[in-house]
């Protein structure tokens, strides 16, 4: 869009016209050769401590926990061991080992030790019906 | 039962009664215990009865990973907080983490409840503490708003359910669940008992939340400080999971059709939030809008009632809960480094920080449904049984699998790879909270893999 207003370019000055551009030189200004290292585009910034400091800068052991380094090392530990070591290992240990989870391993032993029992007898595998049928008491149909 | 909900009420006091100096180390302490022993629930000797039983409490193969997820994800929270609360005045820091452990004690009576009352009085009180948290702690401007959609969508569909459960209170005399299953329906005229249908699924469905009533999700997630985002992202929507579960048992004949523009509804919404997603500026919006389509598809999935699909729901909500929480962990990383959410202005981090580009790899492969994550199990298992159902809705999760990995890749592309933006001049390395953070996260999804039968519900 601004390349249509170029129309007017060359009755406006010329740094109007060029608005979307900014020309940055990196390199040093009194070198003769142009040299490849860039300077500092941004100064650092000098706060003196009111600008947010790293807790790093105080204590470069820093864990994240607490400012501090006592508490912050015995944080840490007792969040590792507590985390990994306890919740983690043992408690996994535990699942692991939990017996037959829903019965899922029993019921498949039951269900081959119960085909093998049938095939044996020549009793078919399953019965039609779910319930036993003369167990079953249906109201008479002319009652309503 | 009582061996995790009584240390959990006891939490309350500990945080108040310890001194400053060893208040987040004690916390954190305390409830890894709570976790580790909380694993215990998993014992189940049998595969459809309940266990653990007490007059009021009861687990079961649904209720048990979730209650696990809910007692594993408190001291995840501890250790999130930690940082961006510590310059806050004590007795602030003791009443957000007393907010964080109300909600705990909250989901384990939720997600043991026996009995429909008990559940939605439970179902309620979790509203408290989460906006609580989401409008005080919040850090822009517009938490406000996000409370106020989070509390006024949540409690305009659960109204209704009140008044549900009153009428079958009324009607049967006992909301047991024990008993529930075995109860003649409840038959009136035909538009009531739509209504009554209606009314008992729409908190549900707006808590999962299905695609039409989404909106409250983006705002709280976004809004909310870390802690917020991972209890609501990891545990409170499979609230509306576990309740929809939970109550279709009584929904009986009028589930067959009255169900069918939820299901096209919920699997729409897969696709648009997704897409949705692939447009996102703000990292935690994509986040929570990747939760609204993973999500939909699990109400898909409970929806049409078929044991692979509840199994395939109940195994994605558990695997979303450590992958959603793990990226929102991630984002918030970002987020205290460059106190901004942008994503174009957080990019190519894995030249500046290589250790965090190991977590956003996996949580992001996570994300996408890779083998053999369970996020995978869990959402085949959905599409096949959906398939099953009618196979015109493999189109539609077929470019919802297709869109969710590319606004996963989209996420790790833009975060990691790239160039290093030029005004990021210094970050901080990750701090060991961080990666134990992360570990705790994303570790028990992987060592899901390995035995999954224990979040596989009901199913053989």
């Amino acid at each position: 869009m601004l390349s249509r207003l170029s129309r007017l370019g060359l009755a406006l000055p010329r740094s109007v016209s060029v608005l979307s551009t900014r020309f940055v030189s990196q390199s040093k200004a009194d070198s003769a050769i142009s040299s490849t290292a860039v300077t500092e585009l941004y100064e650092p910034v000098n706060q003196s401590g009111h600008g947010e400091v790293s807790p790093f800068a105080k204590n470069p052991d820093f864990h994240g926990f607490s400012t501090d380094p006592e508490e912050d090392v015995r944080n840490m530990k007792m969040g590792f061991f507590l985390g990994i070591s306890v919740a983690l290992v043992i408690g996994g240990t535990f699942i692991h080992y939990l017996p037959d989870h829903g019965m899922r391993k029993w019921a498949r032993r039951e269900a081959e030790r119960l085909i093998l029992l049938r095939e044996k007898e020549g009793l078919p595998l399953i019965e039609e019906n779910y319930y036993d049928v003369s167990k079953i008491i249906l109201p008479s149909s002319n009652e309503d | 039962m009582l061996k995790i909900l009584i240390p959990s009420i006891l939490l309350l006091p500990s945080t108040w009664l310890t001194p400053q100096k060893y208040l987040w180390t004690t916390t954190l302490s305390y409830s890894l215990l709570i976790a580790s022993a909380s694993l215990m629930w998993l014992a189940t000797p049998s595969e459809t009865g309940w266990s653990f039983l007490n007059c009021l409490m009861a687990s079961d193969p649904i209720s048990t990973p979730l209650l696990v997820l809910t007692c594993w994800l408190l001291p995840l929270m501890v250790l999130a907080s930690q940082n961006h609360l510590m310059l806050e005045p004590i007795n602030r820091q003791r009443t957000f983490i007393s907010l964080l452990i109300s909600l705990q004690i909250f989901l384990i009576l939720a997600f043991s409840a026996t009995e429909l009352i008990m559940f939605y009085i439970m179902f309620e009180a979790t509203l408290i503490p989460t906006l609580i948290i989401i409008t005080r702690w919040g850090n822009q401007m517009e938490r406000l708003n996000a409370g106020t959609y989070f509390l006024f969508y949540t409690l305009a569909g659960s109204l209704p359910l009140l008044i549900a459960l009153l009428l079958l209170q009324n009607s049967t005399g006992t909301l047991s669940f024990f008993t529930i299953p075995y109860l003649p329906s409840t038959c009136s005229t035909p538009w009531a008992h739509k209504m009554w249908w209606t009314a008992c699924l729409l908190a549900f469905l707006i808590k999962m939340p299905l695609y039409g009533a989404h909106l409250w999700l983006p705002k709280a997630h976004v809004e909310a400080p870390i802690a917020g985002s991972m209890i609501l992202a990891a545990v409170l929507l499979k609230l509306g999971g576990y309740g929809m579960m939970r109550i279709l048992i009584i929904l009986d004949p009028l589930t067959k059709e009255l169900s069918y523009p939820f299901i096209i509804l919920a699997l729409w919404g897969v696709i648009m939030t997704g897409s949705i997603c692939l447009r996102q500026t703000d990292l935690k919006a994509l986040i929570a809008y990747s939760s609204v389509s993973h999500m939909g598809l699990v109400a898909a999935g409970i929806l049409i009632q078929t044991p692979w699909a509840f199994t395939g729901a109940l195994i994605l909500m558990i695997a979303h809960g450590l992958t959603s929480s793990a990226l929102f962990c991630l984002a918030n990383t970002n987020y205290e480094r460059t106190h901004s959410r942008t994503m174009i202005l957080a990019r190519g981090l894995q030249t500046l920080l290589p250790l965090t580009a190991v977590w956003w790899f996996i949580a992001t492969l996570a994300n996408l449904a890779l083998p053999p994550l369970p996020n995978l199990m869990g959402e085949l298992m959905i599409i096949t049984s959906l398939f099953n159902w009618s196979m015109w809705t493999l189109i539609l999760t077929g470019l919802g699998t297709l869109i969710t990995a590319g606004y996963s890749l989209y996420m790790f592309l833009m975060t990691q790879h790239g160039q290093l933006p030029h005004h990021l001049i210094s970050l901080n390395p990750p701090h060991s909270r961080e990666h134990l953070l992360l570990t705790l996260h994303l570790m028990p999804l992987l060592l899901l893999i390995l035995k999954p039968e224990l979040i596989w519900g009901w199913n053989a």
